[in-house]
């Protein structure tokens, strides 16, 4: 039998392990309430998400669907008078020869009756709308349908009760019934939300580039002021730098959303105002990158260049620019990146742009032509973010 | 060109957070020397060598170049006086993404107008004599190369080529082979001392190594904690003094 040594006894009590220490149950308790507080007050609904869904389908289907070609549309109407009232005969027209009719059992009916409505003589194959026009000659639409092969179909209607003009006489029963057979035909062109999709995103690249370049032109200049290296080597260079960095974080703060409703006041709806919140912003968000890259270069050249009795413009031309172009052209790239995505949505205060039109859509439920905006929108930013990529990476 | 007198009396630099780099240092060095100036780091050396082209400003004491008072002059003054103080760097302290070539021609910034500096502009007689110093320094094929292309001791000698765009009649040397093997230590060494003898130019050289102060200097300046602590010739620095500047338990590393 072997004698077992009893166990050692720890010299220290092993630490508790971290789920159980009481500063980790503190901080537990801590993120519960308030990530509780958190859903609570932006009113989280999962269940939303499915009852909403019939409510986004169209929208959803439409973008698929964008519009952006049409043919011609081409018409066939054929027109039948009617009567609501027993005692007016109805309206005599001669339809074409040759061309489609429309028959009824009987022209006399009344306003709540059923009717039957067959056609024939029309395009195969088309969708077509069945009108009741009053007497003034404004349409009422009782029924949609589709022609047979042969050109034919039929309808039940309702009649329904419409207005009878300014005279309540015997002219006011006497109405008409419209058939109406509508197919494109033609070749296929750009349709015209196409075509005006297509100027205003136009108007939305431009708009980025025209802010982007205002902003270069003032942030390079402020950048230099706003470098803690270079300008806070005295009591007036320290003000000078303190203004500039609080400018461009103030500027910096507030969304160029905000600014372009500002310059909407100032300027007038339109890309103008657009430009002018996009460039105001960009100057405090470019000028305060450049002028932490001014801030991040090494001093040794500074000082080499300095050292052989070079003049500050100098210094700065030799010592500083060689080592922060670089740099520069990739905050400037992001930046204009950063201003097209931007640009599209500033039309959305009415700071011009595509977002304007795309708003337009949506308000309007033209959902196919709000698709055509938003399918346009993506291609664009694709591209000028694949673009500046290899742009950056030519140059950086 | 003859080299410049230099002449520091009690001169005093307390930096804002208290610390004293230099206490009441003076020393004379007359033209056409070699002075090296050895210590440990932090010691002093290079805020010695930036107080002379006030590159620092001095707490107090006196800095004289040819009888010239360097800390009374104004700031205009000053950048006139630097154009005849090269410096060289231990890191060579060149722009990295400008040519070698571009690198030497800013040595002569100082004589020429700023405005030009604008438009990038250096006149042919310029850019002339800059081949032809990177011509002096062994490297004239390198000129259109970016400088971080070059090897360390390639740098350091474009660092030369620009000090001696300035005509320079002093040249401060701080620590300029530290960052560099032994065998390129000595040639680059080679061109500072063949300026020193041949155009006579002042050199005031901070270096680490014994055996290197011993080999190229005409005078050795020791300090230790901002003070002066021997100042002789290079033969005798001697184990004995070698432990006084560098401390007791300093070995001497030598280097060939």
């Amino acid at each position: 039998m072997t004698q077992q040594a009893p166990p050692a006894r720890p010299a220290f009590a092993p630490p508790r392990p971290w789920f159980s220490s009481a500063r980790f149950l503190v901080l537990l308790v801590g993120l519960l309430i308030v990530y509780a507080y958190g859903w609570r007050v932006t009113k989280i609904n999962l269940s939303e998400l499915l009852i909403g869904t019939k409510f986004v389908r169209p929208f959803v289907v439409d973008l698929f669907r964008p519009d952006v070609a049409s043919r011609g549309v081409e018409r066939q109407e054929v027109q039948l008078g009617m009567s609501v009232d027993a005692a007016v005969a109805p309206e005599e027209m001669v339809p074409p020869p040759g061309g489609p009719q429309l028959l009824v059992p009987s022209r006399v009916t009344a306003v709540g009756a059923h009717l039957l409505v067959s056609g024939q003589g029309f395009r195969p194959n088309a969708t077509g709308t069945l009108f009741w026009v009053n007497p003034i000659g404004n349409p009422q639409q009782v029924a949609t349908f589709r022609t047979d092969a042969q050109g034919a179909f039929a309808a039940t209607i309702t009649v329904p009760e419409v207005f009878r003009g300014p005279e309540s006489g015997p002219r006011g029963a006497q109405q008409r019934l419209l058939a109406r057979v509508t197919w494109e035909a033609g070749p296929l062109r750009p349709s015209r939300t196409l075509l005006l999709v297509g100027e205003k995103i136009i108007e939305t690249v431009f708009l980025a580039l025209m802010g982007t370049t205002i902003a270069i032109v003032a942030a390079v200049p402020l950048s230099f002021l706003g470098a803690k290296n270079l300008t806070a080597k005295n009591p007036v260079g320290t003000t000078v730098y303190y203004l500039t960095r609080t400018f461009f974080n103030v500027m910096r703060s507030i969304e160029p959303l905000i600014l372009a409703i500002v310059f909407t006041v100032w300027v007038g709806l339109g890309p103008f105002a657009g430009v002018l919140a996009l460039a105001l912003h960009s100057v405090a968000a470019l000028g305060k990158l450049y002028s932490e890259q001014i801030e991040s270069i090494e001093p040794g050249p500074i000082e080499a260049i300095a050292a052989t009795g070079a003049s500050a413009l100098q210094v700065v031309r030799y010592a500083v620019v060689p080592q922060v172009i670089p740099p520069f052209i990739a905050f400037t790239i992001y930046r204009w990146d950063t201003n097209v995505r931007m640009s599209t949505v500033i039309g959305f205060v009415g700071g011009g742009g595509i977002g304007f039109i795309l708003q337009q859509y949506i308000n309007l439920l033209q959902y196919r032509q709000a698709a055509t905006a938003v399918w346009a929108i993506a291609l664009v930013v694709a591209a000028l973010d694949y673009l500046s990529a290899v742009v950056r990476e030519r140059v950086v | 060109m003859k080299g410049a007198a230099l002449r520091v009396e009690h001169l005093t630099k307390i930096y804002p957070d208290g610390t004293t780099a230099l206490r009441d240092v003076s020393f004379d060095v007359a033209p056409g020397q070699f002075v090296v100036i050895i210590g440990l780091s932090g010691s002093g050396k290079s805020t010695l060598m930036r107080c002379i082209n006030r590159l620092i400003e001095p707490t107090s004491g006196k800095i004289y170049i040819d009888d010239v008072d360097v800390t009374a002059l104004s700031q205009a003054e000053m950048r006139r006086l630097r154009r005849n103080i090269g410096m060289i760097f231990q890191q060579f302290n060149l722009v990295k993404r400008s040519s070698v070539l571009t690198n030497v021609l800013c040595g002569r910034l100082g004589y020429l107008p700023p405005a030009w500096a604008l438009f990038n502009y250096f006149p042919a007689d310029e850019v002339a004599r800059a081949l032809a110093n990177l011509q002096r320094v062994g490297i004239p094929e390198k000129a259109r190369t970016r400088a971080d292309q070059l090897s360390g001791g390639q740098q350091q000698r474009v660092g030369i080529a620009r000090a001696l765009m300035q005509e320079p009649r002093l040249i401060l040397a701080d620590e300029p082979v530290a960052s560099l093997d032994p065998a390129t230590s000595h040639s680059v060494l080679r061109y500072v001392e063949e300026l020193n003898k041949k155009d006579g130019i002042t050199v005031l050289c901070a270096i680490h190594f014994l055996s290197l102060a011993r080999r190229y200097g005409t005078r050795i300046l020791a300090l230790r904690a901002g003070q002066v602590v021997y100042e002789g010739m290079p033969a005798d620095v001697d184990e004995r003094r070698f432990k006084e500047i560098y401390g007791e338990d300093a070995v001497e590393v030598e280097i060939t």
